[in-house]
């Protein structure tokens, strides 16, 4: 499987200089199978140059197919579907899974994103592409791409956000952007999403301070993602989802920070890095 | 009179090395007069950091009156993120067109609504009015005289002209030329098919609408307009809605209007071309005696305009 970073970035794009080199765009994450096909992990500003870069191949023929994973409808894991420019195209297919209590209601929810008051393209219909969308049942795996997806609601604001497990002939990636789970740590049902992952990109938006400040923000801080990876025993965990304000300096910081907590928290085994917008890992 | 540029940037946020420069952040342009009054216009994503400048500068006191172009994301999708909204004794007064379809308040309310964004706009602590604007309407904020003209753009946009100090600043985003679509609320699906003439009623509705967007450039000091569309885009994509340099240089020499700003630059525009765009346009306004000066907007950017 490789995965590649298309938005790291948390709440609203950060763009300037401080933050050229982890990344100013907000959430989204593409995951190809080793047997092909493409997921894809939230729609943030990240969207578009990863949509900009799917026109080269299939899509750009309108011989594409995707499925788009939606941990939830936070504008920051939304605002780039409008701009995935592949969405344009007759002829391409996306399947769209996400957290909603019906297929019906998670239409509606991209529908208003993409409303004449908001956008000029109007309605999903005006765009192009063939989409069909569909509510996940957290309770039963589903079938994508020749993966097993499961998924599990984190805490986060008023919804949650769903964490997803994607595993392709034993191996595994886990995506948990958004999750705040409290003094509490992370729940039995996330860490048993988490088991054994070979990747865990999870929710680093604070240090561990900043953390405690905004704490009714609904996030994780670094020390919240090396716990969730300790208690998961995952192999490798990437810092994901860092906040706007953030400089690539104190981003680096709080690498150095994580490492540190893996070492005395008993995570010494588990590699580490910080999410990079443009990066690529293979699993 | 002060303008600062925070947002530059149509469509939606770039981040990256090939906007550094220029900056990435969409729409949001602040005008300060004399006497101290904060007019700004769009809350775009630019509009976070003028939020943080306000809540150090000014102990948290903050009085905005924020003039809204249209309600496209990239012109209020900064809104949630501007911090003195958050915080008591502030006070906001958004204005925007009417629209017979949707109350203004609605359209906000709606951007920070559950599943959308954490915290509902009720919980703003802030002082937040709405006023609803008709096409042509003339108004003031204290000693800033404001008026308006409708622009050629998928569901309506407005212009805004600010007076104070005994100068003035134009703000013309977004807008296509008046010549080959009417915009109105309807999604148009494709350009005009080659050769192809306008209805006369949509013809005379162009002619007027133009004429109103240079009476309102009149003799203007600053004019900041929407020049997103290179010569090659408008003849691709003329029914997206947005103008080329050379539309917005004729309307300014007819205005006999001193200046112009290239803004709303296009999300995949790097640094390195927008220079070439802005040496193209200076290259243009050059070419008559009038002596329009160009400049292309970047975050950052500050013009001094009038007596302060």
């Amino acid at each position: 499987m490789e995965i590649a970073f298309w938005g790291v970035r948390g709440s609203i794009p950060a763009p300037g200089p401080a933050t050229v080199r982890y990344g100013g765009n907000t959430s989204c994450v593409s995951l190809r199978p080793a047997g092909g096909g493409l997921i894809v992990l939230d729609c943030g500003t990240g969207a578009r140059n990863l949509g900009m870069s799917l026109m080269e191949g299939a899509f750009g023929q309108g011989r594409g197919e995707a499925s788009i994973l939606l941990s939830h409808a936070h504008w920051d894991h939304i605002q780039g579907f409008p701009f995935f420019v592949p969405l344009y195209y007759p002829g391409n297919k996306f399947h769209i899974y996400g957290g909603a209590q019906s297929s019906a209601m998670l239409e509606g929810i991209l529908e208003g994103q993409m409303a004449p008051q908001y956008f000029p393209v109007q309605t999903l219909k005006n765009m192009g592409a063939g989409i069909d969308i569909a509510a996940i049942d957290e309770g039963k795996p589903i079938a994508v791409a020749g993966c097993t997806v499961r998924a599990r609601t984190n805490p986060h604001g008023r919804a949650g956000a769903l964490a997803f497990r994607i595993e392709e002939g034993g191996r595994s990636v886990v995506y948990a952007s958004d999750a705040g789970y409290g003094a509490g740590g992370p729940p039995a049902a996330s860490i048993e999403l988490y088991r054994g992952a070979d990747l865990l990109i999870h929710d680093s938006t604070y240090t561990p301070e900043d953390g405690q400040r905004y704490a009714n923000r609904g996030y994780s801080s670094v020390e919240d993602a090396v716990a969730a990876a300790i208690a998961g025993g995952v192999k490798r965990l990437v810092l994901f989802h860092y906040d706007q304000d953030y400089s690539d300096a104190e981003v680096d910081a709080l690498c150095a920070r994580a490492r540190r907590l893996l070492d005395e928290r008993g995570g010494r085994g588990i590699e580490l890095s910080g999410a990079i917008e443009g990066a690529t890992l293979k699993i | 009179m002060r303008v600062r540029f925070w947002g530059v940037r149509g469509s939606l946020p770039v981040p990256g090395p090939k906007t550094e420069r220029y900056g990435g952040n969409t729409s949001c342009v602040e005008v300060r007069s004399g006497a101290g009054t904060r007019v700004v216009v769009d809350a775009g994503t630019g509009i976070r950091k003028l939020g943080k400048e306000l809540a150090e500068d000014e102990a948290g006191r903050s009085d905005v009156h924020l003039l809204i172009s249209h309600t496209h994301w990239d012109h209020i999708q900064g809104l949630p993120y501007f911090s003195p909204l958050y915080q008591r004794g502030n006070k906001l007064s958004v204005y925007a067109r009417k629209r017979d379809d949707l109350h203004l308040h609605a359209v906000f309310a709606s951007q920070t609504d559950d599943p959308y964004f954490p915290v509902p706009f009720a919980e703003a602590q802030a002082e937040i009015a709405f006023r609803e604007l008709s096409d042509a309407a003339k108004f003031e904020v204290a000693d800033v005289k404001v008026a308006c003209a409708r622009l050629n753009h998928p569901y309506i946009a407005t212009a805004y002209r600010l007076t104070a100090d005994g100068a003035s600043v134009v703000y013309v985003s977004d807008t296509a030329p008046f010549s080959d679509i009417l915009f109105e609320d309807e999604f148009v699906e494709r350009p005009p098919s080659p050769g192809a003439e306008l209805p006369a009623k949509d013809r005379q509705k162009l002619a007027k609408m133009r004429d109103g967007v240079v009476r309102l450039c009149q003799g203007a000091d600053l004019v900041v307009y929407d020049t997103m569309f290179t010569a090659e885009d408008y003849k691709r994509i003329p029914h997206y809605g947005h103008s080329r340099p050379s539309d917005a240089v004729d309307i300014c020499r007819e205005a006999g209007a001193r200046r112009l700003v290239l803004f709303h630059h296009a999300p995949e525009r790097s640094d390195v071309e927008i220079d070439g765009i802005l040496a193209d346009a200076r290259a243009l306004a050059a070419q008559d005696a009038a002596g329009l000066e160009v400049e292309a907007a970047y975050e950052g950017l500050e013009v001094e305009i009038g007596k302060r």
